[in-house]
Parts: structure tokens; C-alpha cells; sequence
């Protein structure tokens, strides 16, 4: 009687989350019905996108890590370089590293907060534009003007 | 014993042996004349909802405690509040010394275990006490654990070997220095803590698994008994199961044990860098 009673309760709130409380709780007075109806949703949800995940076989995401850290400190060395001997080579390496480097930053932001498929589609064609109108600024910029070296040393320089 | 030092105490007109001074005062109490405890009314406030009254919103509660009538740990207030003002507020304890994880909580902003938790003694604050941040409530301070435990199974955290003939047989001998690599990973009693202070887990719970899980499976693939090193690692190899840490070190920060999952996560970064992947595939 008493698990009627909660169960009613559970269902006519209809919140998901309390739900999966009520699948997943092992408390003897819910599980004969709602655990045979449900059984393991929450939990078969997680084994879905593991066993996705397992699959891939392809060093892909390590070697995106890799190629992140690579780009990181390439950045670091071109500082010094912008520096003490400004000149196209290092203009151009400045506007590929950065545009990257701020393109798979951006990208690791979005891939924490937006969700769903569409959402991600659209943000990640948003990226795509937002770093090829960058890297393309900032190639135009080096071939009509001073250049990236020369124009950061102008800002102290008045 | 403690019968005669009360009629001792009694003898003197003393009316109460505890003092602000706790224990030390007790002591004093068979020579000197201890003054009459002054009450340190704490306030707790602590979450409360119960999923089985229809309609009923979360809210916080609050109890007063003398803190002299009280043991020195969060737990023990909690224990004396269900066992002496309101048994329907509920909570999760066992071994009351920080060994079984059981009673993980927030308590003043922080994820902690209630049962190594020293109250604040400061009384002009209140402690405030909710259940770990971002988890399903069951009730009042009980976490659904499911997806953690659910994403602890999946990094099969167990000996594994390529060769089980010899299963049962004799011991898998070790020597000291690779057991000594298991020291600090091993001690994790799966409270949670960590996983629940971490922002990332908390967006993307469902996918990336988290710092206790991470560090458990950290702790197999470095066992030099353990024989799938390259396969648990080539298991991580997507954008969320391991890559969503971002090195922000609450985990480190909270861990009520002492132990250090954003480094063992780091180590796996590396061993993901470097590990051959051809060892992984053929068998």
C-alpha cells in the first residue's frame, strides 16, 4: 500500500530526475513494479556512450592533447623570437599559432558547456568561421601592413 | 571509575563537569573548582527535502546545538540532531573514523566526509550543510551515487591478465618498488568528494568520469601485476571521458583523504601521449 502510495506520488510529479531516483533506489517497497519496468535506465545510458567511446580504436583524442600542448609552447618560443628578429617568417607562424591555439581553446569551452547535437553543430561551424575570418585578418595584415612583430613594438614605441 | 569522579563532583556542588574548556576543564574539575558551563549554541543549517510528501521544496532547516553537550566532529551533530530533535532528517554514516565514505557532504562550502569534519566552533556563524553539489537527491543529504558507481564499474577496476591459467595458482609476487607506485592511489575509499567538487563533472557528468574514477584507473594501469595497461588507457581515447579535466585542482583541494587525483589524471595524460598503440591492438 505504502509503495503505491509513494509511487503515485512519483508519477504525478512526472520530474525526470525523480524518476530515475525511483528506478534506481534498491528500497524493497519500490523495486517489484518500477524496477522491472525500468531497469537500469540511468545507468544503461552511461554503458551506451562507454561502449561508443570504446570502439573508436583511433589515438585521435591523445594526439589532439599532444598537438594542443605542441602549439602551446611553440607560442611560447615565438615570443622571443617576435622580439629580437621580427621579420614575415615569424609574422606568419605568429597568425597560424595563434589563430589554432585560440581555436582549440575556444573549442575545449564549448565542448564543456553546449549541449545538444545541433547546438554543437551550429557552435562548431560558428568557430570554424570566427578562425578562418581571424587567421585570414591577420594574413592580410601582414602582407598589406607592417606586420604582427612590428605592430605589437609600435605599441610602445609612441 | 567515572562513577566516583561524578560523586566526587557532586560532593564539591559542582553542578556540571563540562566548561568551554572541554576536556582539559575536566581534569581541573577534581582540584579546582570549575565555573558553570556557559551553553555555545551553534547553529546548523542543513538541507532538507523529502521526496515523499507530494509537493514539498527544498529548503534549509535549522537546529541549535550546545556545542558542550556535543561531540567535536559535524557527524556527531548531525547524530545528536536525529537522535535527539528530528528523526526524519536523514543522512548517510557507518564507520564514524573516515574509512567507508558513507557520509560525503557539503559542509560549509566545502566536500567533505561529516565524520572528519571538526564543527566550527565559532557560534556566531552557522554551519550550513547540504548533500554533494550537483548530484541527484534522494533526500535531505543522500546523493543518488548510481552514475558514480555505474562509471567506477566501467574502468573495470580489477586485475586483469592476459593469461588466467595460471589463475588461483600462487601469488602474482610484486617488488617493493612498484608497490610503493600504488602508495596514494589506493587509499581512495570512493566518497566522491572529489568528482563532485569538480566543475567539469558537474557539466558533463554523464560523459567525463571524473577524478575518483580517473584516479582509480590510474591505479590499475600502473600495477605491475596488471597486464591491460595499453587497452584501459586506449578505452579513454574520446574527448570526455578523460580530456575533460582541465586541471583545475578542486579535486586535490577537497579530497578529505588527502590524496592527489589531478595528478594522477595528469599522469594519464602523459601515458595517453606515449603509449603504443600497435601492443593495444593486437591482442
Amino acid at each position: 500500500m505504502a509503495a503505491i502510495v509513494r509511487l503515485s506520488s512519483v508519477f504525478r510529479r512526472g520530474v525526470k530526475p525523480l524518476f530515475y531516483q525511483g528506478t534506481l533506489l534498491a528500497r524493497p517497497l519500490v523495486v517489484p513494479h518500477n524496477y522491472q519496468e525500468q531497469p537500469h535506465q540511468l545507468t544503461a545510458r552511461i554503458h551506451a556512450s562507454q561502449a561508443l567511446n570504446a570502439g573508436s580504436g583511433s589515438k585521435a583524442a591523445s594526439l589532439h592533447w599532444t598537438g594542443e600542448r605542441v602549439v602551446s609552447i611553440l607560442l611560447l618560443a615565438l615570443g622571443p623570437a617576435a622580439y629580437f628578429s621580427p621579420c614575415p617568417a615569424v609574422d606568419y607562424s605568429l597568425a597560424a599559432a595563434l589563430t589554432l591555439h585560440g581555436h582549440w581553446g575556444i573549442g575545449q569551452v564549448l565542448t564543456d558547456y553546449v549541449h545538444g547535437d545541433a547546438k554543437i553543430k551550429m557552435t562548431n561551424a560558428g568557430l570554424f568561421l570566427l578562425s578562418t575570418v581571424t587567421f585570414a585578418g591577420l594574413c592580410y595584415f601582414n602582407y598589406n601592413d607592417v606586420g604582427l612583430c612590428k605592430a605589437i613594438a609600435l605599441l610602445w614605441s609612441k | 571509575m567515572s562513577a566516583a569522579c561524578l560523586s566526587s563532583l557532586s560532593r564539591c556542588g559542582v553542578l556540571s563537569f563540562r566548561s568551554p574548556a572541554g576536556q582539559v576543564a575536566v581534569r581541573y574539575a577534581q582540584t579546582a573548582a570549575a565555573p558553570v558551563a556557559e551553553s555555545r549554541i551553534k547553529k546548523f543549517q542543513i538541507y532538507r527535502w523529502d521526496p515523499d510528501t507530494p509537493g514539498d521544496k527544498p529548503r534549509m532547516q535549522t537546529y541549535d546545538i550546545d556545542l558542550n553537550t556535543c561531540g567535536p566532529m559535524s557527524l556527531d551533530a548531525l547524530i545528536k540532531i536525529k537522535n535527539e530533535m528530528d528523526p526524519t532528517l536523514t543522512f548517510r554514516r557507518s564507520c564514524r573514523e573516515g574509512i567507508c565514505g558513507s557520509c560525503a557532504m557539503n559542509i560549509n562550502g566545502g566536500n567533505t566526509l561529516a565524520c572528519l569534519n571538526k564543527i566550527d566552533t565559532n557560534t556566531s556563524k552557522p554551519s550550513k550543510i547540504y548533500p554533494l553539489p550537483h548530484m541527484y537527491v534522494v533526500k535531505d543529504l543522500v546523493p543518488d551515487m548510481s552514475n558514480f558507481y555505474a562509471q567506477y564499474k566501467s574502468i573495470e577496476p580489477y586485475l586483469k591478465k592476459k593469461d588466467e591459467t595460471n589463475e588461483g595458482k600462487e601469488q602474482y609476487l610484486q617488488t617493493v618498488e612498484d608497490r610503493e607506485k600504488l602508495d596514494g592511489l589506493y587509499e581512495c575509499i570512493l566518497c566522491a568528494c572529489c568528482s563532485t567538487s569538480c566543475p567539469s563533472y558537474w557539466w558533463n557528468g554523464d560523459k567525463y568520469l571524473g577524478p575518483a574514477v580517473l584516479m582509480q584507473a590510474y591505479r590499475w594501469m600502473i600495477d605491475s601485476r596488471d597486464e591491460f595497461t595499453e587497452e584501459r588507457l586506449a578505452k579513454l581515447q574520446d574527448p570526455f571521458s578523460l580530456y575533460r579535466c582541465h586541471t583545475i585542482m578542486n579535486c586535490t583541494k577537497t579530497c578529505p583523504k588527502g590524496l592527489n587525483p589531478g595528478k594522477a589524471i595528469a599522469e594519464i595524460k602523459k601515458m595517453m601521449a606515449t603509449y603504443k598503440e600497435k601492443k593495444a591492438v593486437a591482442v
